[in-house]
């Protein structure tokens, strides 16, 4: 079972999240995060398989702990969450980043373990 | 004087009673269906493709049948039969009383044109932001965006007011804030009263019973449902040669004051009417240009 942690600073949002994760038996959430730094302090005790990270988040942002976390840990495998499904450059910036995937929030089940499924 | 739904406006006028307004409001929503439940009714859609429909609304200024071609689901020639079915079919609230025998057709028509007078002024054709405000296409758009948004992902009935300057956003139960940058300087804040608030919450956490869910949990759905807005915004902002960057959203808790304007600032108002009479707004504070 693939072990995955959630870094969002929405409480409901990770919430749902992980109800959907934990939903398919591949996966299993070990722990959450609500900010970018927690994702990386996060990633070092738990050494996860895959993170889902917010973009938009308080204290430090989804995509500088993308960049810290890739520059550290060339092999990570991060999905990136967003409500900016619309705005290219933020994606195309993930992506240049080194996030595997990027999902559109608020997402469906489906395409959440679909994506996860193919990192994994 | 303020903006009402018909049906309060007779009770108000002693036409109808509260009882029968509810017969007929029930009647209406037996009869008038969604575009989703009609093009189930007339097997053209799973509920599973209704429900996917639905999903990727959330993430794109589209109507259901819109979104439904798109995605695949209807042809354009299915989607205008059941539009023309829910069209035919649909009765607004004057004919349900009619029909549930709580007014005449002759009052009806009498309380029509009375109602239309006392509404005049609050009647809103489309966002009108005052002339003053540079960016209107941008304000514009966030206003409609919201309004969709409240009936696409929260399935809101409402009456929207027209806009308003304003020095301070009034006492309400909570405030939810995202902050825009980039093209534009500027605070969006959405408030809720306590109906608003569990009607969101209902729809972000897509649950029926959120009465054992705490106030964060509630407030934390209204900050992802403004989040949520304001990433199709920005996406929108985008397509208009705009650049729009949002900050994670917080909150504010009731305060007497309110919220104030800020100096060199100006705050427009979209005040937003539910059906049970309780209010909340929209508001924007905006940057004002340097002179």
């Amino acid at each position: 079972m693939k072990k995955v942690i959630i870094v969002d600073d929405s409480i409901a949002v990770a919430r749902q999240l992980e109800k959907i994760i934990n939903s398919c038996d591949d996966f299993n959430v070990v722990a959450q995060g609500r900010n970018g730094a927690e994702a990386i302090k996060l990633y070092h005790q738990e050494n996860p398989d895959i993170v889902c990270m917010d973009m938009n988040m308080p204290v430090m942002d989804g995509l500088s702990a993308l960049r810290s976390l890739c520059m550290t840990w060339p092999d990570v495998n991060v999905v990136m969450i967003t409500s900016l499904g619309g705005v290219g450059d933020k994606y195309s910036e993930a992506i240049k980043l080194g996030a595997r995937d990027v999902i559109g929030k608020p997402f469906e089940a489906e395409s959440v373990i679909k994506t996860l499924q193919k990192i994994a | 004087m303020a903006v009402k739904f018909f049906g309060q406006f007779l009770i108000e006028q002693g036409a109808i009673s509260h009882s029968s307004l509810l017969k007929a409001i029930s009647l209406q929503e037996e009869t008038n269906r969604k575009i989703g439940a009609v093009v189930f009714e007339m097997e053209m859609m799973s509920q599973v493709e209704i429900a996917k429909v639905h999903q990727s609304q959330r993430n794109a200024d589209t109507r259901f049948g819109d979104k439904a071609v798109e995605m695949g689901f209807l042809t354009q020639e299915q989607l205008q039969q059941a539009l023309v079915r829910q069209r035919n079919s649909h009765i607004y609230i004057g004919e349900a009383l009619v029909k549930v025998g709580a007014l005449i057709k002759k009052d009806l028509e009498r309380y029509l044109l009375k109602f239309k007078e006392d509404q005049k002024p609050y009647a809103v054709e489309k966002v009108e932001i005052p002339k003053s405000i540079s960016n209107q296409e941008i304000w514009e758009m966030v206003a409609d965006l919201t309004k969709k948004m409240l009936v696409r992902v929260a399935d809101m009935s409402f009456r929207p007011g027209p806009c308003q300057i304003i020095d301070n956003l009034p006492s309400r139960t909570m405030v939810a804030e995202i902050g825009f940058s980039g093209s534009v300087s500027a605070r969006y804040l959405l408030t809720t009263s306590q109906d608003s608030r569990n009607i969101i919450a209902r729809a972000i956490l897509q649950e029926d019973d959120i009465e054992h869910e705490s106030i964060a949990i509630l407030d934390d759905s209204v900050m992802e449902f403004i989040n949520i807005v304001c990433g199709n915004i920005a996406a929108k902002a985008a397509q208009s040669g705009f650049h729009i960057d949002i900050s994670p959203p917080i909150t504010h808790q009731q305060s007497d004051r309110g919220i104030a304007v800020p100096e060199k600032h100006t705050g427009l108002m979209f005040p937003i009417y539910l059906s049970d009479g309780e209010v909340f707004e929209l508001a924007i504070f905006i940057k004002n240009d340097p002179l």
